[in-house]
């Protein structure tokens, strides 16, 4: 971790006038080439832990180290990392090419090499022949284009990506999501990319930060953020899910009210109350209603999706949901009978609460 | 005219809608008749009679003001007097009202609004009461003389009055306003992301300043640049109180043929000369602006 590439030290914002910190010793780190998202809802310090690793805001305290340099003296314009706006802030008054050579010119790049550069990065962002537009000749998806160009032709030790997709239109979005995924695996580049969309978190990124209130809760591969949520928050915050409380009768056993006994994977002490939490995925229809970790219940909702079915089943005076495979024999219908079974490792333990 | 151009839109609602618009511009077009557009002609027409003391006379059309106008070396010397004047006063009101319109345009201080309307407020009051204002300061008995004369730094008076100089001052001070208003309203592409954009691809405070914010801003410039010259080109208290009579612009001297000499005609021809001068630099101010903002 302390010879990570960026290295993200119990950082604190508080800004003028505000009793509590939008950033809140926040601390987390990247190795080189890693895609990192920060996830979160909105208003929960995202853009502000973005803007002072950049240099735009300083911050209350805490350390930005890249290669183990603390770089919070190092003024933003000779940081060397790159940035994509929201809005993307491409210059108005120059043509695509003068953007993109901007970088290069502050660096005093000589010009024959600058226009080598340049073209270069016009054909990685394929906008290969568009160097003589103007900005506002570009579409919304070029512009981003042009920006992601304008930050990378400078060969940034680090790229910062704050909503870089939200400006688009959801097919677009979904393009340059593999498009950007693609440009920074092949540049190599360290990137940390701002969201509040969860799709585009765990399509993206080799890991998740998840934020809320200006808290870190989980650090994570996509993977572990959405098997294996360490909070309610997190938990609730990606993915569907039902959760319930139980206290905990014997290690990996909790008894829920209303239902039987739910096995579960995870440390808790006996007799403290846990929280538990099932995906709908990963509920099966079961035979009997003799098998340990199910549920029998009146089927009350039914949403079909082509290839899932979603149900919402009554249970014990609590609804659950549940996604079945369309493909998975007979389905049930409305106002069914059904039992449902669990894995004990797919009840996550998401949090305890205190006694 | 839009309607026009669209051949499927020549349907009744759309007449209809037209005839409400010719309507509603109605009232407006009569006014600008009335105000502007009769009197144009009449100055047009005014300025081709033949000089009668005082009076126009009835039918003849004679070109003897314009030649006037154009032979005489006293009203080219006029002419190039308020061209320097107005390119003066548009230069350093310009130059000293840049750096306050860039602060408001980009303060995020909560008394922006209170300091806009503080850089505007001179506005309120009238013209002439700034420049007599101006008159106790420059003046050859005025604040500035009397205390480097007690101070025993100068000699004697040192004229800032009853010259150019001083109706060029004043002017500046008068017109600072103006230019900081016609520069906010034309501040619309700045934007501090782009700033912050060209911070991040690695320019310093003085790049940013070179590289981003003066080009954005420079069709605010040039809007306050011409407006401020218009404005001084056209101006005559100011000139007439500041300068003592010894000043002599274009708008002087409409003044002293139409009231002194009482040649109406020639002063007619001195207005339509001045038209054509702003017609003129108009234009160049819309070709300037288009260049810099394609
Ligand atoms: N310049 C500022 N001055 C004072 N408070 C601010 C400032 N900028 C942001 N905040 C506050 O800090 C908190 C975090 O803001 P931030 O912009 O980092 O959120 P975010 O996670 O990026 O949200 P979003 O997804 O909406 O962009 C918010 O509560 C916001 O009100
Ligand atoms: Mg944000």
């Amino acid at each position: 971790m302390a010879d990570h590439h960026v290295v993200i030290d119990n950082l604190v914002k508080t800004y003028p006038g505000a009793q509590k910190p939008s950033v809140d010793h926040v601390s987390f780190s990247l190795p080189r080439g890693e895609m990192l998202a920060l996830l979160g809802p909105s208003g929960c310090g995202k853009t502000t832990i973005l803007r002072m690793i950049a240099g735009l805001i300083a911050p209350t305290s805490g350390a930005i180290r890249l290669e183990g340099k603390d770089v919070s003296s190092i003024a933003v314009y000779k940081r060397n990392m790159g940035m994509v706006f929201q809005a993307y802030a491409l210059f108005p008054h120059m043509t695509v090419a003068q953007n993109i050579s901007f970088g290069l010119e502050m660096r005093k790049v000589g010009r024959a090499e600058r226009e080598e550069r340049v073209r270069k990065a016009l054909d990685l962002v394929k906008l290969t022949g568009l160097g003589d537009r103007k900005v506002s000749q570009l579409s919304g998806g070029q512009q981003q284009r042009a920006a992601i160009a304008r930050s990378l032709v400078i060969e940034p030790e680090l790229l910062l990506l704050d909503e870089p997709l939200s400006n688009l239109d959801a097919k677009l979005r979904d393009e340059m999501r593999d498009e950007i995924r693609d440009i920074q695996a092949r540049t190599g580049v360290t990137a940390i990319f701002v969201t509040h969309d969860q799709d585009e978190a765990l399509s993206m990124a080799d890991r998740l930060a998840v934020m809320s209130a200006g808290r870190l809760e989980q650090v994570g591969t996509p993977r572990e953020i959405f098997d294996r949520p360490q909070t309610e928050f997190v938990a609730s915050f990606i993915g569907a899910g039902t959760f319930f409380e139980g206290q905990v009768a014997e290690p990996g056993l909790a008894v829920v009210e209303g239902l039987k006994s739910l096995r579960f994977v995870g440390e808790a002490p006996v007799g403290s109350t846990v929280k538990l939490m099932i995906r709908p995925h990963r509920l099966v229809l079961a035979d009997s209603a003799g098998q340990p970790n199910s549920f029998t219940g009146t089927v009350e909702h039914i949403v079909y999706r082509g290839q899932i079915l979603t149900l919402n089943i009554r249970c014990g005076g609590r609804l659950l949901q549940a996604d079945l495979p369309t493909h998975a024999g007979v389905l049930p219908e409305k106002g069914d009978e059904v039992t449902l079974a669990v894995a004990a490792q797919d009840v996550t333990l998401v949090g305890q609460v205190a006694p | 005219m839009s309607a026009a151009a669209l051949p499927a839109a020549e349907t009744s609602p759309a007449n209809a809608s037209r005839g409400i618009l010719l309507m509603l511009l109605l009232p407006g077009l009569i006014a600008l008749v009335i105000t502007f557009l009769l009197p144009l002609i009449w100055l047009l027409r005014a300025s081709f009679a033949s000089s009668t003391m005082g009076a126009l006379s009835g039918g003849d059309w004679t070109v003897q003001s314009y030649s006037t106008v154009l032979f005489d070396p006293f009203y080219w010397r006029v002419a190039w007097n308020t061209l320097v004047l107005g390119f003066n006063v548009a230069i350093f009101a310009v130059i000293l009202s840049y750096p306050i319109a860039l602060f408001l345009a980009r303060t995020e201080s909560r008394f922006r609004g209170v300091l806009t309307a503080l850089a505007v407020a001179p506005l309120l009051t009238s013209s002439v009461v700034r420049t007599y204002g101006w008159m106790v300061i420059l003046g050859d008995r005025g604040v500035i003389n009397s205390t480097l004369q007690s101070l025993s730094l100068t000699g004697g008076v040192i004229r800032l009055t009853n010259n150019s100089l001083g109706a060029t001052v004043a002017l500046i001070e008068i017109l600072m306003p103006y230019a900081i208003l016609a520069m906010l309203s034309g501040f619309g592409r700045l934007n501090t992301q782009l700033e912050e954009a060209a911070a991040m691809l690695g320019a310093n405070r003085l790049r940013v300043f070179t590289r981003i914010i003066l080009p954005l801003s420079a069709p605010g410039v040039l809007t306050a640049a011409l407006l401020v010259f218009v404005l001084a080109i056209s101006s005559f208290v100011t000139p007439r109180l500041m300068g003592g009579g010894r000043v002599f612009v274009l708008g002087t001297e409409v003044f002293n043929e139409a009231t002194v000499t009482l040649n109406w005609p020639l002063a007619a021809a001195l207005s339509v000369m001045l038209l054509i001068l702003f017609s003129s630099i108009i234009l160049l101010y819309q070709r300037a602006l288009r260049a810099l903002e394609t």
